[in-house]
């Protein structure tokens, strides 16, 4: 029958090239964009490769003119000094709204420089920011406001900071910050592991068909605890922690909780395959001797699983670091919630610390357990 | 005294390992059951201490019912019959006194031995028990740092733990080189002369002549012979193992 088959493979063809075509489109897939846009990719790239991490103590020096706008409306008794840290502007005076150019000479070189404005009234309100140069020089246009008017003949004044680095280098705010999460996270991951390892630990004997599924009841309980440990794996971690984050407000406590539901889950079937792989021979062996039930399980059993338990404790403790960076996301607190809040704040350094500090705590975590697993047999 | 009343053994899948079985071992017996691989000697052996339960049939064992113990009662029915087996089943990562002293389980106190802490006496009959086997220098060694003759005989040493009457021992050199079965063989014979009943089942006929008191061969879970080594002649072995079987010897290997 070739016409059939002709027109059945024709017919699958066509439908997979449709599903394709809607995945396509579904995605809003603009492959072109990802080039387009480079530039605001490589801010972002040039950030996170530049993290915040260490800093150094600015010394703050100001320097100041009055500058009366419009001209006329204050009297100017200040005098200029000649020589020394000094603000030249091109116009000892200005309309509202006109521009006019602020030099500054023999400042701190290489500084940062805040130009801002002091109103009659001591609020302040930063202009605009800058650098001086190796001399100490700078030349940066200025722009008068309505709002830098004078004031019962009181002008305001320019003033200008220079942030000079001074010191060593020491670890920034973020660098703290993210040290403190990341601890958070490593040792949240460490006791959900360890809570789950004491509650899947003896439950995964249970979950066992070559320990429980033994009779009418036994083989119920088997059941009961293998559906058990599915249907909780079935729940995303994520899914886990906005549950409990709703239930028990915000922060690392709810994450625990999430991160130790789906921990004990996936230990507990994990572990109950480990017993159902043991050799049976000892078990045999031991049940010949007449030992009790439990006895047969210490002495047979539990020697075989003890290298699978504890790699797969250590893997798990690795995996949960990871898992606990995303709960974090959702609220759960640590790294994640960090680097979150550092995304939401535009701060790109900062984030860019906390994406190389999970990346190398991951890796480090991995090599770890990669080692300690080696070692066991 | 042990009688094996019409035993009859079907699994699950239908296979019917052992059809009306019956033959009784008297005190200080060195019973050996000969048969094909699958003629049913291990699920023989294993219904003896219930590991596999007959589906038919009675096993009375000093005038007791095995077959109709309660779990408690076959607990410590089988605390009396050792077992040695094909594959040794020692716990591999656990030291060779720990292999030995499980053999007490059934007799321990069940607290401080889950704990894994063991009296005095236990420990110097476990290595009394290594030293009657000869490796009472590996007590402290990992089970599989061992040879296979070696952890042969550390399964010895687990059954006499258990101050045995009788051991029943499944194909007990069969994973051995041949030239070390004499080795393991001499061990339980000597038992056997100090008294212990035995069971066991093996592959090769020299050792059969060697050390059996009397032979039970089976095939195809049915009971073909009975009697002394000397009366398996050239039509009786063919009768057991099939008409293209040829005698191999153990000694010549």
């Amino acid at each position: 029958m070739p016409l059939p088959r002709l027109l059945r493979n024709t017919l699958i063809t066509a439908l997979v090239i449709a599903a394709f075509v809607i995945s396509y489109r579904v995605t809003e897939a603009d492959f072109p964009r990802l080039f387009r846009d480079l530039p605001k990719g490589r801010e972002l790239l040039t950030a996170f490769l530049t993290p915040d991490v260490f800093t150094r103590d600015l010394e703050t020096r100001t320097v100041s003119i009055v500058f009366p706008v419009p001209c006329g409306s204050a009297s100017v008794e200040e005098v200029f000094p000649a020589e020394g840290p000094r603000l030249v502007p091109s116009v000892n005076c200005a309309a509202p709204l006109e521009k006019f150019t602020l030099q500054g000479f023999d400042l701190q070189p290489n500084s940062e420089v805040v130009i801002r404005w002091r109103l009659p009234d001591e609020r302040t309100m930063t202009a605009i920011r800058t650098q001086t140069d190796a001399n100490g020089y700078f030349s940066q246009e200025v722009q008068a406001r309505p709002i830098q008017a004078s004031v019962n003949g009181v002008a305001s004044r320019l003033e200008v900071d220079t942030l000079t680095p001074v010191g060593g280098l020491k670890p920034s705010q973020a660098l703290k910050d993210v040290l403190d999460n990341m601890f958070v996270t490593i040792f949240m991951a460490l006791l959900s592991t360890t809570l789950a390892t004491l509650i899947a630990a003896p439950l995964s004997f249970l979950a066992a068909s070559n320990i429980t599924r033994k009779g009418c009841f036994g083989t119920g309980v088997y059941y009961l605890f293998r559906s058990f440990f599915n249907l909780m794996r079935s729940y995303d971690p994520l899914v886990m922690a906005t549950v409990f984050g709703f239930w028990l407000s915000f922060g690392p406590f709810p994450g625990f909780l999430a991160l130790t539901v789906v921990t004990i889950a996936s230990l507990g079937k994990l572990f109950s395959e480990a017993v159902e792989n043991i050799d049976p021979g000892p078990v045999e062996a031991l049940q010949a001797t007449g030992a009790p039930p439990l006895h047969t399980v210490r002495y047979a059993v539990v020697p075989q699983i003890v290298p699978d338990f504890v790699s797969y404790i250590i893997y798990h403790w690795d995996i949960n670091v990871r898992i606990s960076t995303i709960i974090g996301f959702v609220g759960g607190g640590g790294i994640g919630y960090y680097l979150n809040l550092s995304i939401n704040d535009f701060k790109w350094n900062q984030a860019g610390t906390a994406i190389w500090a999970i990346v190398i705590v991951v890796w480090a975590m991995d090599f770890l357990s990669a080692e300690v697993r080696k070692r066991l047999t | 005294m042990l009688r094996i009343q019409n035993v009859s053994k079907t699994y699950p899948n239908g296979t019917q390992a052992l059809k009306n079985v019956s033959f009784d071992v008297a005190d200080g017996e060195f019973l050996v059951i000969i048969g094909l691989s699958g003629s049913g000697k291990s699920t023989l052996l294993r219904c003896i201490n219930r590991l596999i339960e007959p589906t038919e049939g009675k096993i009375i064992w000093d005038d007791v019912d095995i077959t109709a113990a309660s779990p408690a009662e076959l607990r410590k029915i089988r605390r009396t019959i050792g077992m040695v087996f094909q594959q040794f089943n020692l716990v591999k990562r656990s030291s060779v006194l720990t292999n030995v002293l499980s053999g007490r389980l059934g007799y321990a106190n069940p607290w401080t031995s889950l704990l894994g802490i063991w009296p005095q006496e236990d420990i110097a009959q476990a290595m009394q028990a290594l030293e009657r086997v000869g490796i009472a220098e590996k007590a402290h060694s990992r089970a599989d740092a061992l040879s296979g003759g070696q952890q042969q005989r550390v399964g010895i040493a687990r059954a006499l733990m258990q101050n045995p009457k009788l051991i029943l021992a499944d194909e007990p050199v069969a994973s051995l080189d041949p030239v070390l079965s004499h080795s393991i063989l001499q061990y339980l014979e000597q038992l056997n002369k100090e008294g212990i009943t035995v069971i066991c089942s093996l592959h090769f006929l020299d050792l059969v002549h060697r050390y059996a008191t009397r032979v039970v061969a089976l095939k195809d879970g049915v009971k073909v012979f009975e009697g002394s080594a000397k009366e398996i002649d050239r039509a009786k072995f063919k009768e057991i193992y099939g008409e293209e079987a040829q005698e191999v010897r153990a000694a010549s290997l």
